[in-house]
């Protein structure tokens, strides 16, 4: 049965002797977590090696034990998150975790802090959820995307779960990886730029550098049995877009801010369908000025 | 003709006029339907309920009253069976 925590669930706790933190920043935006048992900090810092920062954190979370269970598993084994005010922040849930963030600081609840990957999957989490609402502050969004950079320029290729952005990930070698499933957008300058990010979908990311690129294009990934290049009115370029922007549910306020944002980035870059085969030719229709 | 002043848009759908043509985004289902002139009209202006809309587009667009009539209920239907509006 689900368990959602209220506000005493988040009392600050000691943290465990040999605690450590470490910082991570993506696309200049950055999270602290604190009270990281010794025993899986150095894992926690090698699963973010190219985007650990020393700056001070934009938002810190300190860690706690935590229930052995929130939400439900669903019988498909998808991931359930759930996000929801609680007194003057907001609530995460997950299977394992919960979070509660407000302002600068907040805290996050494990059922396990010994166990790595039941922590990362908390931190993790954690971590999209606060780069996704501080990209809306600094004028950017997280997208749903494989983020590739070619000649120096960022292409993103976006669709929800299954659409093919690892397949196209996996069929660019030669390009560098700005991530298999999640992409950071930011408009710097007037300019739109991809930013690499820690969020990785199944390829593994032991070779990500922390980068920002220029913007070259956007493309929805469509399979289809023969490649070709359909173009999208502005209209349904932001719609496709927008759709494919996690945590969208809630809070409409957010979804308020989010829509004009993503539009204004689909007015600036090129916003097309690549129906394509799951071939390398893909790349001749989507970068046909780039080189080979 | 049916009128539908019980018809509102469902909050879970978040939409935007762009360049005369609304989308609409079911932020669940992660579907996009994008709506054609008349469909942006009726759908910017729910409100003024079926009637007034169909004798509006029946000017703006000089179609046949009845036929208006019509196909603005189609269209609600349409839009009630896809979940972008909501009775009540």
């Amino acid at each position: 049965m689900d368990r959602y925590p209220d506000g005493d669930h988040f009392q600050p706790v000691a943290p465990p002797e040999g605690a450590g933190g470490f910082t991570v920043a993506v696309g200049g935006l950055s999270v602290g977590f604190e009270g990281v048992p010794s025993a899986v900090l150095e894992a926690c810092r090698d699963h973010y090696r190219p985007f650990l920062s020393d700056a001070a954190p934009q938002v810190t979370f300190r860690l706690g034990p935590g229930w052995e269970g929130y939400l439900d598993l669903p019988p498909d084994g998808y991931l359930r998150l759930e996000e929801r005010p609680l007194g003057p922040g907001r609530l995460l849930v997950s299977h394992t975790f919960a979070a509660r963030w407000s302002g600068a600081s907040g805290e996050l609840r494990s059922a396990s802090l010994e166990n790595f990957e039941t922590l990362k999957a908390g931190i993790e989490n954690t971590l999209r959820w606060v780069v996704a609402d501080l990209a809306l502050e600094s004028e950017g969004f997280v997208l749903h995307a494989s983020g590739l950079v070619r000649d120096g320029r960022a292409y993103l290729f976006f669709g929800h779960s299954g659409a093919g952005k690892s397949t196209v990930a996996s069929l660019s070698p030669d390009c560098l990886l700005l991530s298999d499933d999640l992409v950071l957008l930011l408009r710097k300058k007037g300019a739109w730029m991809a930013a690499t990010t820690p969020f990785a979908g199944t390829l593994p990311q032991t070779h990500k550098q922390a980068g920002l690129y220029p913007l070259a294009a956007l493309y929805r990934l469509v399979q289809a049995p023969e490649d070709f290049v359909r173009p999208l009115s502005l209209a349904e370029a932001a719609g496709r877009v927008l759709s494919c922007c996690p945590f969208v549910t809630d809070p409409p306020a957010r979804q308020d801010r989010l829509f004009p944002l993503v539009e204004a980035c689909c007015r600036a870059v090129p916003v097309r369908a690549l129906h394509f085969t799951k071939s390398r030719t893909f790349w001749a229709l989507a970068a046909p000025e780039a080189n080979p | 003709m049916t009128e539908h002043p019980t018809l509102r848009r469902n909050p879970d759908v978040s939409w935007r006029t762009i360049e005369g043509q609304s989308v609409l985004v079911f932020n669940r289902e992660g579907e996009v339907q994008v709506l054609n002139e008349i469909g942006t009209y009726v759908w910017e202006h729910l409100e003024e309920g079926a009637e007034a809309l169909a004798r509006n587009i029946s000017e703006k667009y000089e179609v046949e009253f009845g036929e208006a009539r019509r196909d603005v209920a189609e269209f609600l239907q349409d839009l009630r069976r896809s979940g972008a509006l909501l009775e009540g």
